[in-house]
Formats: C-alpha cells, structure tokens, sequence
C-alpha cells in the first residue's frame, strides 16, 4: 500500500486446503489501532467465528505477524508473533519469537500471514523474494528442527534463507508443541507448533530481499542510537548480555521467584548448581542475538557429558522448568533437556510443568508404575526426564497422557486442583508469592499464566520503570489495589510490547519508543497514546477470549500459589488475588463480576466493530 | 549509642555487626572483594564521603572513611547521592532496585557480583541495625 510508512504494506492469504495464495493489502486504520504483532493477529482472528472454531480444526487461523519495528534499525525488534486459538488452552494463543524470521519475512514484502486450511498431504511455505509456493514436505516428516531447518536451506541452496518449523511434537500433536527458528529460536508457548501440525504444514521457509519504508529515515537513525545507548548503559542489560536471561537464577533464587519441585518448596541446596553465572563459567561458547540486538542473550553452550559440543541455550525458563521444578541440579542434564525440547520442537515450560506434576502424582500414589510404563516417576532424575522428553515428542506411551499438558493430566487422574495452570496454560518460573503482582498477570493474561503479559517481576526488581505512565517500581508483597493497577498498566504495556514488536529486555524510556514508532510511521504519537493501543489491544484479546467462555470465574489462580512456602525468598507471602484483581479490573474498564469489558471501554478503545465477529 | 552517617564510627560498626551475623556469613562464604561506598553531596549533605569496607569469606576485614576513594585499592565502587543511600540504610529503597534504577551507580566486575545477591541483602539488612544519626538531625 503507498504511503504506509513502517510497514510493508501486505499480508499473504495461504488456503493449505485449496492449495491457494493471495495477497492483500494492509488496512491502515487497523494497523494504526492494533500496530502489529499479537496485536494486529489479534484484530484479525477477531472476525472470524470464534466460538465455533477446533483449535485442531481447518478452520483455525494460524496468523504470522511482524510489526512496524520489526526489521529497522530499531533495536531488539527482530521478532514475529504466532497467534492462533491453542490446542492446549482452547482459548486466545500467542507466543513470539526472536532470531531473523520476523525480520525476513520484511524483506520478503509481507507484514504476515493468515494460513487457514489443512493440507492433505504434509507441506512447508515457501516465501522466496515474493514467489509463494507449497512444497511437498513428505521428505521431511520425522526430522528434528535443526534437521528441517538445514533440509530446507539445502533445498532452496541459500543459507540465508529463514526457517521456522516444527519438529516431532507438532507432527504428533502434542498439545504444546512449539515452532522453532533460527536454530535454537522458538515460539514456544501455548501449541502455534501444534496448530501448524495440525494443518500438516511442517515449516515456512522465508527469503527476501526488500527494505521497511520509513517515514523519517534521519531521525529514526537517531532515536534507535539513542535507544542503542540508553541498553549499552543499563545494567539489566549487561547482566543479560553477560549470563544471559539464566543470569537471574541467583536473584531469582533470593526472591523466592524461581520454583522449585513442582512449585511445592521454598527453598532447594541445588539452585546454587544451577546458577546462570556458573553456566557462563563453565558451559557458554557465546552469546548470540536476534536481528540487530545488542543484548545478545541467546546462549550458545555445550554439555560435553551428553556429547554436546554446541547447543542453543538453555535461558532461565528452562533452567527452572527442567532444572529446580524437577529438583535436578546437573546444569549438563539441562543443558541437554533443553536441547532435546528445542530438537523435539518442545516448549520447555509446559513440558517441565507437566513432568513435575506426574512426579508429584506419583509421589502422591495417584499415578503408579503400570501406568508410567514401568518408570518410576521421581523428583531429581535426569535420565527419566530425558526418556520422558523422547516419549512425550511421539506421544509413546505415558507421553501420550503428558502431550495433553497439566491440566489434562490432573483431570484424567481427578484432581484438577493440583495443576500448575491458568485457563490450562501452565505457570511460569516466576512465583506470584514472590512478586504479587504476577498474581495480576497469571489470573488476567489474555493466554492463560503467562509472565510475557505483564512481567510484574521486572518492575518490582527497577528493571523497568515508567513513572510517567504509572508504572513505577514498588514493595514486591504490596497487594493493594493500587498494585493491581500497576499491574494492569503493565499488561497494556506488553500488550503493546507484543505488537511493535519489541522484545522485553530492551527497555528505553517511553518517550524514545513512541518517538521511533513515530519516525518509522509517521504518526504523530505520546506515551499516552502508546498505552492507549496497548489497552485496547488487551481488552480485544479479552473479547476474543469472551466468545471461548472466559469470564471472571476463570480468572483465578491454583490453590498450589495460595498457600505459602515455609521457607525461602517469598517469606512466607500469598498475594491477596481479590483485592489485586479489583484495582486491574477497575484500571481496565473491565467488570470485576462478569470480568468483560464494559461498553464505555469499548467504546473508548473504538472496539465496537472489532470486538464483534463477523 | 548512634553513629553519624557517613563517618569513620559508621561504617566501622557495620564491619563490627556483619562479623556477627551468622546469615551474612553464610551467604558470603566465598566471596572476594572490597567496597568503597562513595556518598555523593545532595540537599542532605553537602561533602562527598568515601567509605570503604573491607570484605572476605564471609567476613568483613574492616571499614573506614577514606580521604580519597584510591586511598585503598578496592574491587568494587558504588555511587549515589546521600539522599538515596538514607533510603537504602532506612529500608525505603532496595539496593537492587536502586541500581537497576541508576540510583546507585555500580563500578566493578558485575558477573562476579550477580552470583551473590543474599549476601548483598544481608549487608543492607545490617546497615539497618546500625543506629544512625543524621547530618541535621
Ligand atoms: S534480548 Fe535476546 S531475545 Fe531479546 S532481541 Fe536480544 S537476543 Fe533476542
């Protein structure tokens, strides 16, 4: 589209069932209101029939999306969101990924993709300098994703091209499958892997050679130096770039945040061995980033132990989920765990949370040997994590009754009480009794417990702290309402985060990030506005989740999170989720009995059209 | 008995009460390197102060109010106004958030630092106990 500056101006339409492809232009009102990302997906899939959709089905819209950042100078902004219902939650799913897919996929002409449709036989998308084509992926089927990726370059013979894929556990369905790039890059959370396996569509390989029209170039050039500047001066930053997101495990550790066997301990001897700074020490080749970020977290390791001589990762979700969550202290174990998800196409999180719920089970007698084919299920075993891993990929097994994730494993033994999960999205390694806040985004966050919603941990530690707009930096065990309205406002905030999109380790002041949307748009926008977008793209994800049955009564946490830990960093603290979630409702415009969006919000946010299916 | 903030007694009494504390001991047992605290003037004060703390193995080697901050080598410096180091002694403010919040200003090797966050706490805890008295007060 001419004139639409900050964006490449088309979406691609893929029918995988009618084998078609057609491109549409970018409608300039939305992309002004939703900017991009899980924002733009969001008012997107918005109109399609919500409430009759399989997450399994054809009909489920699996939607690819950059930003106006994305691919700029900007830094940090080389990200593509995947959203789509969830096969796992059955509700709104969204997980963004770093690396260069995002980016490529700019170069490549298009803003997204909207893939409806099932193939009949397996395929993969080819996007090569605006040429579309379906390719038979019948050769690929049983390849791991490091495996794909590089069949896929081959194929193409150009080592540039970008490749986001899935591995055995989209193939075999497994309910949290994740999509996979760039290597060890991945959009792991809520089943996009599994969506694209249900579509048979096994990867979509990009390659393009154009440039995102900006609308200042000059002043852009300065902002993104400035914002350069601004992360090479932050000392969150350097610790990031230095030990990765792993280097938190020691603070998380004396918070109480990171969790430990199943979420059931407050304190754990093993933390220790799994410090970050010690990975650094002993097990880090290099730091590697995503397009133009020079924060570089991404690990690039080794675990010669397995006969790993280079892996991606692990970051600290994986540390916890399959480290201090399973009791296990041997940082090589992890390391190749983390390998294994990321070979598999595994989100770590929910397959971390999923063991550690069998093994509570078992511990508990509910789940026995006969059904564990044999295996003894237990806190603090490496190997049959790992044999978990390989049997959860293909459903083998005990793996097929973990590759419908916690919540269904608790229902199928009756006690859905003792699952991990928030409208069935399993928790985090960020513990809401160590930050209350978090208690905000768990309950409210659009795809169930997500940290990535409103990283309320982030705040309360000076990581980020936006005083002009409300968001400052405070008493992480405050439960006032006040907080719950903190919380809120950082959830708006992340909402817009998640549309730009801009990754959440690069945190400059919000005047340079509506100054650099500005720039690359041309629109003329405040901080204000910034939050505006960010509030309206929260509450359409909030009406999207209306029409899957979401309402105040699911906005509630595991009784596991409301009852305190004897010892360690929480303090022994519970957050008050009644008093927290009042002040969020009332700073969202949300109704705090039904939990929707009241009309004058709507109408506020100009949701009115968007906010009804057509 | 109080002490002034910044003087000599003070931080000499932080040293004293950190070899007392058994949870300091504990979560410092390994680490190396001294601290020279540098209070910058503000409203509240109108001098700079410099304030080293002699630190290892769980133990603080002494403390003592230096002329210059190179008057003894140490392995790491952190600034800030005495107004924000008031708010860290009184509790209002924590010293991790202060620093990621550029309040307080950290020169020195931050890997080997990351590693030891409950032995910073612990540090902050017992400026605490310290009784402190005011310059104005
Ligand atoms: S901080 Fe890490 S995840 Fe974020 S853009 Fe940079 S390298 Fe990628």
């Amino acid at each position: 589209m001419a004139n639409l500056h900050g964006y490449a101006g088309r979406i691609l339409y893929v029918d995988l069932g009618a084998e078609t492809a057609h491109e549409e232009p970018i409608d300039g009102e939305l992309a002004e209101a939703f900017l991009g990302g899980s924002g733009l997906a969001a008012a997107l899939i918005a109109r399609t029939r919500l409430s009759e959709i399989d997450p399994l089905g054809p009909e489920n819209p699996l939607v690819l999306m950059t930003g106006p950042l994305v691919g700029t100078e900007m830094p940090s902004a080389g990200r593509l969101s995947l959203c789509a219902l969830s096969p796992l939650t059955g509700i709104w799913g969204e997980s963004n990924t770093g690396g260069f897919l995002g980016p490529e996929l700019r170069f490549s002409g298009y803003d997204g993709i909207v893939v409806t449709g099932r193939a009949s036989e397996p395929v993969w998308l080819s996007i090569v300098d605006g040429n579309v084509e379906l390719r038979d992926a019948e050769s690929l089927m049983g390849l791991d994703t490091y495996e794909t990726q590089e069949a896929i370059r081959q194929e193409l013979g150009d080592d540039k091209t970008r490749v986001g894929c899935i591995g055995r556990a989209g193939e075999h369905l497994v309910r949290y499958a994740a999509v996979m790039n760039d290597h060890g890059r991945a959009a792991g959370r809520t089943g996009m892997g599994t969506v694209m396996g249900a579509k048979h569509l096994k990867a979509i390989a990009v390659r393009g050679r154009e440039t995102v029209p900006i609308a200042d170039l000059q002043g852009f050039a300065r902002i993104t130096a400035a914002v350069r500047e601004h992360s090479r001066e932050e000392i969150a930053t350097q610790a990031i770039r230095m030990a990765g997101t792993a280097g938190y495990v020691d603070m998380a550790t004396m918070y109480g945040d990171l969790p430990f066997r199943h979420f059931r301990t407050g304190e754990w001897d093993g933390a220790d061995r799994l410090s970050g700074v010690r990975m650094t020490e002993e097990y880090l080749l290099r730091g590697r980033a995503c397009h133009r970020c020079p924060i570089a977290c991404g690990r690039e390791t080794r675990a010669p132990v397995y006969g790993l001589d280079r892996v991606d990762g692990p970051e600290y979700e994986t540390l916890g989920a399959l480290g201090s969550l399973l009791a296990i202290d041997d940082l090589e174990a992890v390391i190749a765990a983390g390998h294994l998800c990321n070979r598999h196409g595994l989100d770590t999180i929910s397959t971390g949370v999923t063991i550690a719920l069998a093994c509570e089970l078992a511990e508990r007698g509910i789940l026995n040997r006969a059904t564990a084919d044999g295996l003894t299920l237990r806190f603090g075993d490496a190997v049959l994590l790992h044999g978990l891993i390989e049997k959860i990929a293909v459903r083998e097994g005990i793996g097929d009754l973990l590759a419908d994730g916690s919540a269904a494993l608790a229902d199928h033994f009756g006690v859905p009480e003792l699952a991990a999960t928030v409208k069935r999205l399993e928790m985090p390694m960020h513990d809401p009794r160590a930050f209350g806040g978090m208690a905000v985004t768990y309950a409210l966050s659009p795809r169930g417990a997500c940290h990535m919603q409103g990283d309320m941990y982030s705040v309360d530690t000076g990581q980020v702290a936006l005083e002009e707009l409300g968001i400052a930096p405070g008493d992480r065990f405050d439960a006032s309402e006040g907080k719950g309205r903190i919380a809120a406002r950082q959830m708006a905030w992340r909402s817009l985060y998640n549309a730009m999109i801009l990754c959440q380790f690069q945190n400059p002041p919000a005047e340079r990030i509506a100054e650099a949307l500005g720039a690359a748009t041309g629109w003329d926008l405040a901080p204000a506005d910034l939050m505006t977008i960010g509030h309206r793209i929260l509450t359409l994800k909030r009406t999207i989740n209306a029409h899957r049955g979401v309402d105040a009564s699911s906005d509630a946490l595991p009784p596991t999170f409301l009852s305190p830990l004897e010892a360690g960093g929480t303090l022994g603290n519970v957050p008050d989720v009644d008093r927290l979630l009042a002040g969020a409702y009332g700073e969202l415009g949300w109704n705090p009995r039904t939990g929707q969006p009241e009309n004058p919000t709507l109408a506020r946010l100009g949701l009115g059209r968007a906010a009804e299916p057509e | 008995m109080s002490f002034r903030f910044p003087s000599n007694e003070w931080i000499v009494e932080l040293s004293r009460l950190l070899n007392e504390s058994p949870s300091y001991e504990s979560s410092a047992k390994d680490w190396e390197g001294d601290f020279v605290f540098v209070v910058e003037p503000d409203d509240g004060f109108a001098e700079t102060a410099y304030l080293y703390l002699g630190l290892r193995h769980g133990k603080s080697t002494g403390g003592a109010l230096l002329a210059a901050p190179d008057e003894r080598p140490t392995e790491y410096r952190i600034s800030a106004p005495f107004g924000v180091w008031r708010k860290v002694i009184e509790g209002e403010l924590d010293p991790i958030q202060g620093m990621m919040m550029r309040k307080l200003k950290l020169d020195g090797n931050l890997m080997k630092i990351m590693r030891y966050p409950k032995a910073a706490k612990e540090i902050v805890s017992c400026c605490a106990d310290v009784p402190t008295m005011w310059p104005g007060n």
